[in-house]
């Protein structure tokens, strides 16, 4: 048995404690802020509480579809009660972390870290410091969002994602930063909520790393819902006195005000402040340089989440934890992520696993699509959300199931067959006689599955 | 040749041993009784040690698996054997616990303890298993690196890319098996006749390739002096002739020798039975015995059934009855079914010994040659004896040689013995 610190306790920090404490090591996860990182306290968890908000309130205005009477006066947003519902799913996910941290017999110690040497670790506390010696070290600690030269936060008027899940009130108008997945986010939640928001990206299509297809889709539905969209367009100058922002589009300068700015422009990894330089931990400002098993530059000390860059999931700080973890204990294990799901959680929720077409042809060639349509799903005409398909990607000469995408209602549940898919490598002559439940939105998928091999029967 | 890794076995209740953990990684340089894994029975834990110098050049079992003693863990050698070396040694320690006899009398199930054939249930992924089969790449030469072995896509990449590193050749170019003919230009067969395997042609291909994969079977051959019997034969020939009964062949004399013995051995009178991981072995009250009779199209076994009640006579007739609806094709389905030991008769051929192949999931198979005349000495005298060439196949998963060859004497005692056929 060792010792092994862990900074950290976000989904790669935790998870990687918890492994380690299984494998039998005597292990201190070292927080500054609350258990559960980014993830559940700033992240996934708390946006898409607010996100369930807007659902619910969207829903209740569509009750008439479904002949409900909903008198319309009656149907108000209640934001204080929004916080209050988004905190309370909060705070029970960290005390199930804490939870956990308790029976796996990991010291929690909160502070901020410092290396001083290879194995000892400096932690302030708010009440004073405490010196730390371990064998090995696993850094995990996250990201932070990424602010704009010429227009940092200010908490006020230039916000970051953080502070836009806690405004006071609902904005009457959200001028975004960026077009990419945290962007599309906030504008599904508050121009659901009523808020008129502006989208601005620089790249020629919002979502840049989908495919063109999927990310029209989603501007077309944004735009229905009262979003603007501009694309291919850069933010030149922000005026803080006239809460105003200039913006360079292909077809000159457009002004506009808003009584909100949020950047969300990406997130950069937290390398600074660990005294990383002083031990030899190799690093830029894209994250901590690793090797498959998760292992720096420096042996004995490991790093996994999105301090190391790559892809900047809760899902793949999971698994690398465990990666990371595993290899500090003696195993060998090494990160796989050829299934990972990316998931987006707009209306509608877009969901991809593997390559996009884009990657795909670059790859295969003349790859094989399927297609399958919402709006010939009976289950999504029941949910009165008939906007989507679903999209198979296969690959040509032994028809492996290369990539897949969803975009319509559930799309993040239905991923997860996707990446079982994928996952297990499935051919399309696997599935042939494969059964979905009718009716489900499940369907969709193997109908998209067979529609490749020319063999779907509704579509 | 890479040496071997082998699970050792810890104690004499061990069955099985689970490998804790790999000290060396694939690639890497170990010396001679350098410490390579670590491995536990379910009460100790050891530590094996690289029975020669080189590098680890593949590890066949992953940690946290379980596995029977005397299964190869990994391999160690030098890098040109990387690729001669591991495929065909993955399959080799099965046939290698099968043949050999156990050496110690504590030796309890050599049959359990043999590592699975991989066969049919292989853990593969659907595309992998499509990217094996069309570069004709045998699936029992993969080392499965997914959970719990699964061979994966990159598995079987790595493998296309070893063997081009091999043979020269571009990875992508996987031409599947190649047909003897297109392969080689220098290959040069006339005229060829290319007929599809269908009907009862393919059902003997699959039906011998499965026992020989399946089973653990060896051949052991003696010869019986049947100098006596063919007297014997003579002069019951003209005695039934008077009686208007059909003439005693070679063959009837053979099959009751068989009954009889088997009835002495039941061991061989018997089969190995698997059902998933299970497995048992049915000994069988009544002797069924199957007769291989070749026809035009391919081999038919029609069973003379309940064989232990039929005198030499009754035999004799069944027998000629069996084989003129065999040569007339009547034969019907239940007619071929249901044997429990087998003979096979090539002396019209003028073979001497072979190797019959097990007709599974029967034990025994025996196989007969051509009567020869040859001097022997009895005593101190030269004598012209004739001699019946016996080739007894059997599965060494079900009886051990010892037996085997008790069941065989006891076939040759009775033909040498010719009376104690007509008791």
């Amino acid at each position: 048995m060792g010792t092994v610190a862990i900074i950290g306790g976000g989904p790669a920090g935790y998870v990687a404690a918890i492994t380690a404490a299984r494998l039998g090591e005597q292990v201190t996860l070292i927080e500054s802020q609350q258990l559960g990182g980014t993830c559940l306290n700033e992240g996934c968890i708390p946006t898409k509480a607010l996100l369930e908000s807007a659902e619910t309130y969207a829903k209740v205005k569509q009750a008439a579809a479904f002949g409900i009477t909903v008198a319309s006066e009656g149907v108000t947003v209640n934001w204080p009660g929004v916080q209050q519902y988004k905190n309370k799913v909060m705070s029970k996910l960290v005390l199930g972390v804490t939870y956990l941290m308790k029976k796996n017999k990991v010291q929690v110690i909160k502070g901020k870290a410092t290396f001083l040497t290879d194995n000892r670790l400096q932690v302030k506390q708010p009440d004073g410091e405490q010196e730390l010696i371990a064998d090995r070290m696993i850094i995990a600690t996250g990201s932070q969002p990424a602010e704009l030269p010429f227009a940092p936060f200010d908490g006020q008027w230039v916000i970051d994602s953080s502070q836009a899940m806690s405004l006071p009130a609902i904005p009457t108008s959200l001028l975004i930063i960026g077009g990419g997945v945290i962007g599309c986010e906030f504008a599904s939640i508050y121009s659901r909520l009523g808020t008129k928001v502006t989208i601005v990206e620089m790249a020629e299509q919002i979502l840049p790393g989908e495919d063109r297809d999927i990310a029209d889709l989603l501007a077309g539905q944004l735009s229905a819902a009262g979003v603007t969209i501009y694309t291919g367009t850069a933010l030149s100058r922000l005026d803080n006195a006239a809460k105003a922002a200039v913006l360079q589009t292909n077809s000159g300068m457009v002004e506009l005000r808003a009584e909100q700015v949020l950047v969300a422009i990406g997130r950069k990894p937290r390398v600074n402040e660990l005294g990383l330089e002083r031990i030899g931990v190799q690093y830029s400002a894209r994250g901590i340089e690793v090797n498959g098993q998760m292992q720096t530059t420096v042996p004995h000390i490991y790093a996994c989440g999105d301090v190391i860059g790559g892809i900047q999931l809760a899902h793949v700080a999971f698994h690398e934890g465990e990666v990371a973890a595993r290899n500090a204990c003696g195993q060998k294990k090494t990160a796989a992520y050829h299934a990972v799901p990316r998931c987006i959680y707009t209306a509608p929720e877009i969901a991809s696993v593997g390559l996009t077409e884009t990657q795909a042809r670059a790859k295969h060639g003349d790859v094989r699509i399927g297609e399958f349509p919402f709006s010939a799903n009976g289950k999504a005409l029941i949910l009165d959300e008939p906007v989507g398909k679903v999209k198979v990607i296969v690959e040509p000469k032994f028809h492996e199931i290369v990539g897949l995408s969803v975009v319509g209602p559930r799309a993040t549940e239905l991923i997860g067959q996707a990446a079982l898919m994928l996952h297990a490598e499935m051919t399309t002559d696997a599935l042939e006689n494969g059964m979905a439940a009718h009716p489900t939105l499940s369907e969709a998928l193997l109908e998209a599955v067979h529609n490749a091999t020319g063999q779907a029967i509704h579509g | 040749m890479a040496a071997e890794v082998i699970m050792p076995k810890l104690g004499m209740s061990m069955v099985e041993g689970t490998v804790l953990r790999w000290r060396k990684q694939v690639g890497e340089q170990i010396a001679k009784g350098e410490v390579v894994v670590e491995i536990s029975s379910e009460k100790i834990e050891m530590e094996v040690e690289a029975s020669a110098d080189g590098k680890l050049l593949a590890i066949t079992v992953a940690e946290g698996e379980a596995v029977p003693y005397g299964t190869v863990l990994g391999y160690i050698g030098q890098d040109g054997e990387k690729i001669e070396a591991a495929p065909a040694a993955v399959a080799e320690p099965a046939k290698e616990q099968a043949a050999t006899p156990p050496v110690t009398s504590e030796q309890a199930t050599p049959a359990t303890s043999a590592p699975a054939a991989r066969g049919s249930h292989v853990k593969i992924s659907p595309v992998a298993k499509k990217m094996a089969e069309e570069a004709g790449l045998s699936l029992d030469s993969l080392t499965g690196t997914g959970p719990q072995g699964r061979i994966t896509k990159e598995d079987v990449e790595k493998a296309l890319e070893n063997r081009a590193a091999v043979a020269g050749e571009p990875p992508a170019s996987g031409a599947g098996a190649p047909s003897a003919a297109g392969a080689d230009a220098l290959f040069d067969p006339g005229a060829v006749e290319s007929s599809q395997v269908v009907g009862m042609r393919k059902v003997i291909a699959a039906r011998m390739l499965d026992s020989l994969r399946q089973s653990a079977q060896l051949t052991m051959t003696a010869k019986a002096d049947v100098t006596e019997l063919l007297l014997w034969q003579q002069q019951l020939a003209s005695e039934l002739q008077k009686r208007q009964e059909g003439k005693l062949t070679l063959t009837d004399f053979i099959a009751r020798a068989v009954v009889l013995s088997l009835k002495k051995h039941k061991q061989m009178n018997s089969a190995y039975l698997t059902d998933g991981a299970e497995a048992r072995i049915e000994t069988y009250g009544h002797v069924h015995l199957g007769i291989a009779v070749a026809l035009e199209k391919g081999l038919v076994v029609p069973v003379i059934r309940y064989a232990e009640r039929l005198s030499l006579l009754d035999l004799s007739k069944a027998l000629k009855a069996l084989s003129e609806r065999a040569r007339s094709q009547q034969l019907t389905g239940e007619e071929m079914k249901g044997s429990t030991f087998t003979i096979s008769n090539l002396g019209q051929f003028g073979v001497e010994y072979f190797t019959p192949i097990l007709n599974p999931p029967e034990t025994g198979i025996l196989g007969v040659g051509a009567v020869e005349a040859v001097p022997v000495y009895r005593g101190e005298e030269l004598q012209r004896r004739s001699l019946l060439p016996l080739s007894l196949t059997f599965d060494h998963r079900v009886l051990d040689g010892a037996p085997a060859a008790q069941f065989l004497a006891g076939v040759k005692e009775s033909l040498e013995n010719p009376y104690s056929l007509l008791l």
